[in-house]
């Protein structure tokens, strides 16, 4: 997995690329809590190539949400395929999270 | 039974090994369990449930089985015919009562960080048992079904 880094608009979008496996957890950490204590607060994960996610990586998710709102920023989710929305709905993850279609419709 | 596969496995058609309580050692034996679910066909869908179910029970087995103690393994064995796969993951801890963790798709629950890989488990496998102590689970995925179960 790798992560790739953009500003759009007011937003730090993050895409996810490739496996979130437990081995990939330090580089999401890294990027999502890294970015969130470096001030970025409004963050986009951008899940369009992610193809797997494990219960490591949505923790790391869960804890970039929580620190970022706790500085009044968000995470949104943008674009996951079929499979990792199926883990988000299955987790009830989608109730925590805000869903969007696209990294442009999360960013508005 | 038929098996796709047998040359890694014994008479009965399990496959054992012994991993080293590390979680870069999950890796290749995934790859290798994974291999055998292409070889025989099964589709996208299966591949992701026992891709999660898999590295979930390895995760627990070391982090919260074995406490990443590095003196200790974890025994794994499967087995994949053209109708089921079949996973045993064991630790060295232990154990514990499935029972008692807490349902992490509860609302109260949403926000905490860990605590889904149990739930992950049940809801993409056709059968998930802990042995009575609950430090060893087996785990079945059959070819039909293979989204996860709601």
């Amino acid at each position: 997995m790798e992560t790739r880094v953009r500003e759009e608009g007011p937003c730090h979008v993050v895409a996810i690329v490739g496996s979130a496996d437990v081995n990939a957890s330090a580089t999401l950490r890294e990027a999502l809590l890294g970015a969130v204590e470096a001030g970025k607060t409004r963050i986009v994960c951008d899940l369009s190539e992610t193809d797997f996610i494990c219960s490591d990586a949505l923790g790391v998710l869960v804890r970039a949400f929580l620190k970022a709102r706790a500085r009044g920023g968000f995470v949104h989710l943008a674009h996951p395929q079929a499979s990792v929305r199926q883990v988000l709905e299955t987790t009830r993850l989608d109730h925590l999270f805000e869903v969007f279609p696209d990294v442009a419709s999360a960013i508005k | 039974m038929a098996h796709c596969r047998i040359d890694n496995a014994d008479a009965s058609g399990w496959t054992e090994k012994v991993l080293p309580t590390r979680l870069e050692a999950i890796r290749a034996a995934e790859r290798d369990l994974l291999a055998e679910v292409d070889e025989c066909g099964y589709g996208e869908d299966c591949h992701f449930a026992v891709r999660l179910a898999f590295e979930e029970s390895v995760i627990n087995a070391m982090r919260h089985g074995n406490r990443m103690d590095p003196a200790k393994r974890v025994r794994l064995a499967y087995r994949v015919s053209p109708e089921r796969v079949e996973i045993r993951v064991a630790d060295e801890g232990a154990g514990f009562d499935p029972a008692s963790v807490p349902d992490p798709t509860a609302d109260e629950n949403l926000r905490r960080p860990c605590g889904r890989g149990i739930m992950l488990m049940r809801s993409y496998m056709d059968e998930v048992t802990f042995s009575p102590v609950g430090n060893e689970v087996h785990m079945v995925k059959c070819r039909t079904g293979c989204g996860p179960r709601r």
